[in-house]
């Protein structure tokens, strides 16, 4: 996937994605170069080897334990980021539409996202326990505010010229919100779910470390503190992993939303 | 026979010490399926007037109707606006859709290709705006407006984005629509000439508060496509006079960047 979408004038084209995928195949390969230089200078068994790390991955899948903890921390992300989005977007998009409602709570979820969320993880815990319903809790808490705020910022973004056209043949006022407002509030929203997807994660770990040990989170803990890094460096590349196809399938998605924009006739 | 009346309209926009009148006391009145240009200085209030005709704004003070009520949004004219307002995640097609929302889906979709092939865009159906040039934005806009086969078709200053060339081939363009399929029209522009090559009757409006100053009918025969109305005599008198009188409209304005000059 590039980075932010080129605008390619008529007369420029992009580099083919051949090239690109070529160049960041070499690029990984430069990285694991210098991961393998690094396990072969710093002292013994600080980093592993890349050889090291392929079989800690092959034991763990093999003994089953990779894909249990890989289980139960998707369990909690999916549970924590898809309420997020349930409750985020329509209460985004509420505060958009309905002016007095928006102007009046807004700041309050201002207050809320910048009160630093592992504050709330001893009540949490009051409240809900060490189990499941704690863990997607506090995912499901860092994950909201982006996605609130994001619609909240691109349904008030709405474009009035396209609103008094839509009002001007006769379209009523949820065919304007459809058609007019929500649609242009896409970009926005996108960037919303990305940062609460990302959020969720860290979250997600963050959950599996304070509550009930559990998940990649846990293995990552055990792992740490018993100076096992081959299965350590197995864990957080596993997390990377999760984390790289949630954004990049969400930047798919936008690409996909927003191809309207990219100009070049048919 | 009277299609659209304005009575004695004022309108002002801003509070308190702010608050600036648009137009003051205005009337007018158009027969059915007649041509009025309206002609006017830059913010002398012709888009607010399209807008009231248009039900999308109430006056402050006198009565605007259509055929003896007050307009409803939609229902009784349709608007061309002058930025075009596009839907830009929207295709050609479903832009002109969108502007039916009184007809069953499958209806405005046919209703849509209809017009698109009207103004000669039928191969850019699914285009997106983007993808459309200048001209061709111009004429989706227009084939918006049409499709919804409205009774009063209002033009607020159209073809002031297009090229001399263009500009004038959509003059005509919307003529030769309008003798298809007659509609009264509101147009506004600040251009002599398209005014007078465009209107059964030509409103002057002068700049803030704007107000009808003079009306004018316009004698040319139609269809004006075929020869050059602009050879005739009375042609240039016509021009020169509208043209002194907004010269004097804008350098006695002092609201205007030109007051006082000469
Ligand atoms: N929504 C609005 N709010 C405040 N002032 C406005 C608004 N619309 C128009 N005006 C003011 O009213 C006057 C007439 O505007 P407009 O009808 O757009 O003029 P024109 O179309 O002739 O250029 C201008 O001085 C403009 O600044
Ligand atoms: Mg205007």
């Amino acid at each position: 996937m590039t980075g932010p979408r080129p605008q390619n004038g008529p007369g420029r084209r992009p580099a083919g994605a051949g090239t690109v995928t070529l160049m960041r195949l070499a690029f990984l390969l430069c990285l694991i170069l210098l991961w393998a230089l690094a396990a072969a200078t710093v002292p013994r068994g600080m980093i592993p080897s890349p050889a090291a790390t392929v079989e800690a991955a092959r034991r763990l899948l093999s003994e089953g334990r990779l894909q249990g903890a890989l289980g139960q921390s998707l369990i909690t992300y999916g549970t924590g980021l898809g309420a997020a989005i349930l409750v985020g977007i329509p209460l985004g998009a509420l505060m958009g539409m309905v002016r007095l409602f928006g102007r009046t709570v807004d700041v309050f979820v201002f207050a809320l996202a910048a009160t630093p969320r592992v504050a709330f993880i001893p009540l949490i815990i009051v409240l809900l326990g060490l189990g499941i319903e704690a863990k997607a809790m506090i995912v499901f808490l860092g994950a909201v505010m982006p996605i609130i705020l994001n619609t909240y910022a691109g349904v008030q973004a709405r474009d009035e010229e396209l609103i008094e056209m839509a009002r001007s043949t006769g379209a009523s006022a949820t065919r304007i919100q459809i058609h007019v407002v929500l649609p242009g509030a896409l970009p926005f929203l996108v960037v919303g779910l990305r940062l609460g997807a990302t959020i969720g994660l860290i979250n997600t770990v963050v959950a599996e470390l304070y509550t009930a040990v559990s998940g990649l989170g846990g293995l990552l803990a055990l792992y740490g503190n018993t100076f096992r890094m081959a299965e350590y460096f197995v864990i957080v590349l596993a997390l990377a992993a999760i984390g790289v196809i949630v954004t990049e399938s969400l930047r798919l998605l936008e690409g996909r939303l927003s191809r309207w924009r990219l100009p070049g006739r048919p | 026979m009277t299609h659209v009346r304005l009575e004695q309209v004022s309108l002002a926009f801003g509070q308190g010490t702010d608050r600036m009148p648009a137009l003051e006391r205005v009337s007018l009145s158009l027969r059915r399926n007649e041509v009025v240009v309206v002609l006017g200085p830059s913010g002398c209030g012709k888009t607010t007037l399209l807008r009231l005709v248009a039900g999308l704004l109430p006056p402050d003070e006198g009565r605007v109707s259509v055929d003896d009520r007050p307009p409803r949004p939609g229902a009784d004219a349709a608007m061309v606006f002058q930025s075009f307002r596009l839907i830009p995640w929207k295709s050609a097609r479903e832009n002109v859709a969108f502007a039916l929302p009184h007809l069953p889906r499958a209806e405005a979709r046919a209703r849509a290709d209809a017009y698109l092939d009207l103004v000669g865009l039928s191969r850019f159906a699914k285009s997106w705006p983007a993808q459309l040039s200048g001209g061709m934005r111009q004429r989706l806009a227009l084939a918006r407006a049409l499709a919804a086969e409205p009774g009063i078709l209002l033009m607020d200053e159209p073809f002031a984005s297009l090229d001399a060339q263009s500009r004038e081939l959509m003059q005509i363009e919307l003529m030769r629509l309008m003798e298809r399929r007659p509609a009264t029209v509101l147009f506004v522009t600040h251009s002599v000439d398209e005014a007078l090559i465009m209107a059964d009757r030509i409103l002057l409006m002068s700049p803030r508060p704007g107000r009808v100053v003079e009306e004018l009918e316009v004698p040319f025969p139609r269809p004006r496509w075929e020869g050059d109305i602009r050879a005739l005599p009375l042609y240039a008198e016509l021009r020169r006079h509208l043209w002194d009188r907004l010269r004097d409209m804008v350098l006695n304005d002092p609201g205007s960047d030109f007051h006082g000059r000469r």
